[in-house]
């Protein structure tokens, strides 16, 4: 297909997109063809100044704009410290409202497959924050697959000495979802974690 | 022509993420060999197929042959090795006989006895067992399997039955006259150690009770085997464990 030139360079960029591929691609690109040059001009430079003013926090890793929002939150339980593997699952977290401590982003899983081993992971830094923070409790908020499981194993293990009480996030069935469907390995988590009503 | 919708037997040895909920699965099948395929939202909450694609998993699978990679339809759990999951060390061990696997096996084609190696190997793992004369009966019998068994009964440039040395690169041994810069020296004891380690059933290992020379022997040996003969290079989750 013969494409202008500046239309072939925007819909190329689009399919670097995660999950977009050249038909998504040529549609976002007739979208903001379409739309008043100040709005993609808005577009284009609310995508400059993302990658320009977010970084990482450097304490607790997660997504930061000049001071971390979690970290520098005198509301939040500052006892309490939630380890995830992605800056993003700090958004889930948050986005149920239910969870007001603070956060360790691991920034990845224990995968040997990929060379990911304890040290990329950035371990230490996370046991010295622990030590020297007056942190009492820590809940693992990995995965729920293999690799998420196995990193949280190891967490329990490397926390053990520091007398903190360590939980993992519990699993079960979704909400709204049928028993029916529901996984052998899900039900007999489901009953391993049932509450007294 | 292949049939649209197939049937198989399989282990999961390796998922990627694909796209914004699937997973793409390395699966080592009885009837098919090892191929990949798709697990559509794999990664959602909600998904039936999540907890039967993941790593470690004995399942029975359905698939519907897309254009690019089969789609899994439809899966059943026979087995699942929990203890991967609950131990870091293990779950180690378990990647690397993955990634072995993975590495030696190219194609579609069956490959009954690596998948009943792996599956035995995963079982084992359950086990009180010396992982480290595990891996290496692992190691030994994969490469057999593949076709690429070490030559341990003469020399391999002679003939000559009394050997001395392995050679990483030739893939056997060695007497002292066609003895080569790369060759290792081992004992008798570590030979007969190979060869058991070659022939005898996976569930076996336990009964074995190397003097720690003729381990450091075993170690030495199997890891230029793998390096140099069989071409492997680097293999990641090596680096990873314990007693290797």
């Amino acid at each position: 297909m013969v494409y202008p030139g500046a239309l072939k360079k925007l819909v190329d960029m689009f399919c670097r997109f995660p999950g977009v591929g050249p038909k998504t691609a040529q549609r976002l690109a007739f979208f903001l063809l379409g739309c008043p040059r100040e709005e993609v001009v808005a577009i284009a430079r609310a995508m400059v100044e993302a990658k320009d003013r977010l970084s990482f926090c450097p304490v607790c890793g997660s997504l930061a704009e000049d001071e971390c929002p979690y970290c520098s939150d005198a509301g939040r339980d500052h006892h309490l410290l939630c380890i995830v593997q992605e800056p993003r699952d700090v958004l889930i977290l948050e986005r149920s409202g239910q969870y007001k401590g603070l956060y360790h982003v691991l920034h990845g899983a224990l995968s040997p497959l990929d060379g990911i081993g304890p040290e990329e992971l950035k371990l230490e830094q996370l046991v010295n924050r622990i030590r020297d923070t007056g942190i009492e409790e820590v809940i693992i908020a990995t995965n729920p697959n293999v690799e998420g499981d196995a990193t949280a194993g190891y967490l329990a293990g490397l926390l053990k000495p520091l007398a903190v009480m360590v939980s993992r996030i519990a699993f079960g069935l979704p909400v709204g979802g049928d028993i029916e469907y529901a996984d052998d390995l899900t039900l007999s988590r489901a009953l391993e974690g049932r509450r007294e009503m | 022509m292949k049939e649209k919708l197939f049937k198989a037997e399989g282990l999961v040895l390796r998922t990627r993420v694909l796209g914004e909920a699937d997973r793409l699965i390395t699966l080592l099948t009885r009837e098919e060999g090892k191929f990949e395929a798709v697990a559509r939202g794999a990664r959602r909450v909600k998904s039936k197929l999540a907890a039967g694609v993941d790593l470690f998993t004995h399942g029975r699978y359905t698939f519907h042959r897309g254009k690019t990679w089969p789609i899994i339809t439809g899966q059943d759990t026979i087995e699942r090795f929990n203890w991967f999951r609950e131990n870091p060390d293990l779950y180690a061990y378990g990647l690397y006989f993955s990634e072995l696997t993975d590495r030696l096996i190219s194609g579609e084609e069956p490959c009954p006895e690596i998948f009943d190696h792996l599956l035995e190997a995963w079982s084992l793992f359950g086990e009180d067992v010396d992982r480290f004369l595990l891996s290496r009966s692992f190691e030994l019998k994969l490469a057999h399997a593949a076709g690429y068994s070490p030559h341990l009964v003469s020399c391999i440039n002679c003939g000559e039955h009394h050997v001395t040395a392995f050679s990483p690169r030739q893939g056997g041994m060695l007497c002292s006259r066609c003895r080569t810069a790369d060759a290792i020296n081992i004992d008798r004891g570590t030979l007969a150690l190979i060869r058991r380690l070659v022939e005898a059933p996976l569930s076996q290992v336990g009964l074995l009770r190397p003097l720690s020379n003729q381990k450091k022997e075993l170690a030495t040996v199997s890891a230029g085997f793998l390096t140099y003969y069989l071409d492997l290079g680097e293999i990641k989750s090596r680096l990873f464990l314990k007693d290797s």
